[in-house]
């Protein structure tokens, strides 16, 4: 047994050389462009955050996807960092239909052929970690939710990479030893680079299982089952394991292609509007949402509905924390700088009291120029500012704020990549309204207020 | 009580009663420094208010009825919520049996090879 850990540790020290010598480069190419550190704030971030996204791009899977775990965290990485790190793209080759086969019968134990019906040879999708292919289902089904698929229906058949797991595995381990070693640098010490990477690695071991995927898929289903603009594909438990998820084929355009003729056919203005509504319902009344948002992940369809794949990474928020990002909300829809930081407090944020002033003036100036102007709200360019403010304020980003601001710039991409006129903070103000009014009409809270308000308020009519 | 009184109630809770300061001085400011520009938000507030406490009141009063009712009365909003969830979580361990099964039966072909 001695020799297959001789060739592991054997294979894992050339590619921590290789990791480091990439790493070594990278490093010296910022130093070059930054003209060693001596460029100013803004573009010395700007380019290093390229840099960084291009070394992950080169780097393969693992730190692909470590790459969009950060860009979820602007508690932890600087704004450029994130936004720069979300247009991480994994170019990858397909792998050979016959090994995703050789994958397919490794967990189904028979030939794809006769479990399901014509079974497509050229994928759908790539990515890093894992390909889709199309076929149909031999048998009818009945799924966790909603009525039965009937034999003939089209499925996507979704397939880790042979190998994935293994490769990853060694990268985080190599990973996880660097940060260990970062840890212990002063400077780097604030970020906390080794239970950063912990966590990392955690999240991304549970996204290499695909069942854990398909159960949220089924929760999003449920939960969702009464909204007609809202589809998830339903899962084929009956083929599904590890590493390989079947769900429902749903026809639509991904949003990156979506184009004026595709969005003449459908009511794009009330979808977009709609897409930003399912999105903050997630985040504020269900308490978990789809934490990996982007183009391709969201398709719509000619029938004009949004269809919602791949969770496999999902964010919660708890009851407390939804009554204060809602409040925010309100504050920012309305442009009511104060109130929003106010409840940010109750958010984690903790703005020293000597430096409160500047941080309302500045989020007042911020609110009033990018989401006050009609026609024109930027929740981007606010939150860009937002974060760059706190940033340069030396002010800490609990990890709860950063990914609601986060999230509100997805919503935006979102809703203007269907409708790119939609003002998101018009649209939000009735939503957000109803979300202050429904917590005021919580059950506790009414039984407290109501009678004192009707109280005054037949003293106001009688008076 | 009709809709007006409803109006007035919520209304009122808004601004004197459950509204904080806040909330009061955003609105207060907001009309002062764009007329037209925040009409439509106190007074979609105030509607939706008024909606949910109709919707509110609905369902105080089915509950109402329904203690009031014997036994045999139609099961209460609760009742059928719980069964709901009940019956999703049933299904979804059926889909993890299933899923399961498929794994079993990968891992007895691959022995059986
Ligand atoms: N049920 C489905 N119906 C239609 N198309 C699908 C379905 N599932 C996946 N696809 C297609 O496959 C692509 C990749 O799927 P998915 O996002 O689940 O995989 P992924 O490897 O996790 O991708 P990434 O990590 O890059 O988001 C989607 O963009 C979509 O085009």
């Amino acid at each position: 047994m001695a020799w297959p850990r001789v060739a592991m540790n054997e294979a894992r020290g050339r590619r921590g050389r290789q990791l480091f010598i990439a790493g070594l480069k990278c490093a010296l190419r910022i130093a070059w462009k930054t003209r060693f550190g001596l460029m100013p704030g803004h573009r010395r971030r700007c380019t290093i955050a390229r840099e960084v996204r291009l070394l992950c791009e080169r780097l393969g899977p693992a730190f692909i996807k470590l790459g969009q775990l950060a860009s979820v965290r602007p508690d932890v990485f600087a704004p450029e960092t994130i936004f720069e790190l979300e247009q991480l793209q994994d170019r990858v080759g397909a792998v050979s239909v016959g090994a995703i086969q050789t994958v397919l019968k490794q967990e189904l134990g028979a030939e794809v052929d006769a479990l399901l019906d014509d079974f497509e040879d050229e994928a759908v999708a790539a990515g890093s970690v894992a390909q889709v292919h199309r076929a149909r289902l031999a048998r009818a089904y009945r799924p966790v939710t909603g009525p039965e698929l009937p034999a003939g229906t089209p499925v996507a058949i979704k397939v880790l990479r042979p190998g994935i797991k293994a490769l990853i595995a060694t990268d985080l381990a190599i990973a996880r030893r660097w940060a260990g070693r970062l840890n212990r640098w002063r400077r780097l010490a604030r970020w906390r680079p080794a239970a950063l990477m912990e966590e990392f690695s955690a999240m991304l071991e549970r996204e290499l299982d695909l069942r854990n995927e398909g159960r949220t898929a089924d929760r999003f289903a449920r939960d969702f089952a009464a909204d007609p603009y809202v589809i998830v594909p339903r899962v084929v438990w009956r083929h599904s394991t590890r590493r390989v998820l079947v769900s429902e084929f749903v026809e639509g355009w991904r949003l990156n292609e979506l184009g004026q003729a595709e969005r003449a056919g459908i009511n794009a203005r009330r979808l977009a509007a709609h897409g930003a509504e399912v999105f903050m319902r997630q985040i504020l009344v269900l308490g978990y949402f789809h934490a990996d948002l982007h183009p391709a992940n969201l398709l719509v369809t000619p029938k004009g509905q949004l269809c919602f794949l791949d969770f496999g990474i999902v964010g919660r928020t708890s009851p407390t924390q939804r009554e204060a990002i809602a409040q925010v909300l309100v504050g920012l829809v309305y442009g009511d700088a104060d109130r929003a930081l106010r409840y940010s407090r109750e958010l984690g944020l903790v703005v020293p009291a000597e430096r409160e002033q500047g941080v309302r003036r500045e989020t007042e100036v911020l609110v009033r120029r990018h989401l006050l102007e009609p026609g024109r709200a930027d929740v981007r360019g606010f939150a860009l500012g937002f974060l760059s403010m706190l940033a340069d304020q030396r002010i800490t980003i609990p990890a709860g704020y950063g990914l609601l601001v986060k999230a509100l710039v997805t919503v935006e991409g979102v809703s203007h990549a269907i409708y790119p006129d939609l003002d998101l903070i018009k649209s939000a103000k009735p939503f957000a309204t109803g979300l202050i009014a429904a917590q005021l009409m919580q059950p506790d809270r009414l039984r407290r207020r109501l009678p004192e308000a009707g109280r005054r308020a037949l003293e106001a009519l009688l008076a | 009580m009709n809709q007006d009184f409803i109006k007035l109630l919520a209304a009122w809770a808004l601004f004197h009663e459950s509204a904080d300061e806040g909330w009061k001085s955003a609105v207060a400011r907001g009309q002062a420094q764009q007329p037209g520009s925040m009409g439509d938000g106190p007074e979609a507030f105030v509607q939706g208010l008024a909606a949910l406490v109709d919707e509110e009141k609905e369902k105080l009063k089915t509950r109402l009825a329904g203690e009031g009712d014997s036994v045999e009365a139609a099961p209460g909003p609760d009742l059928s919520e719980r069964l709901d969830t009940l019956a999703f979580e049933l299904r979804e361990l059926r889909g993890c049996v299933e899923s399961l099964q498929a794994s079993v039966d990968g891992l007895a072909a691959r022995r059986d090879e």
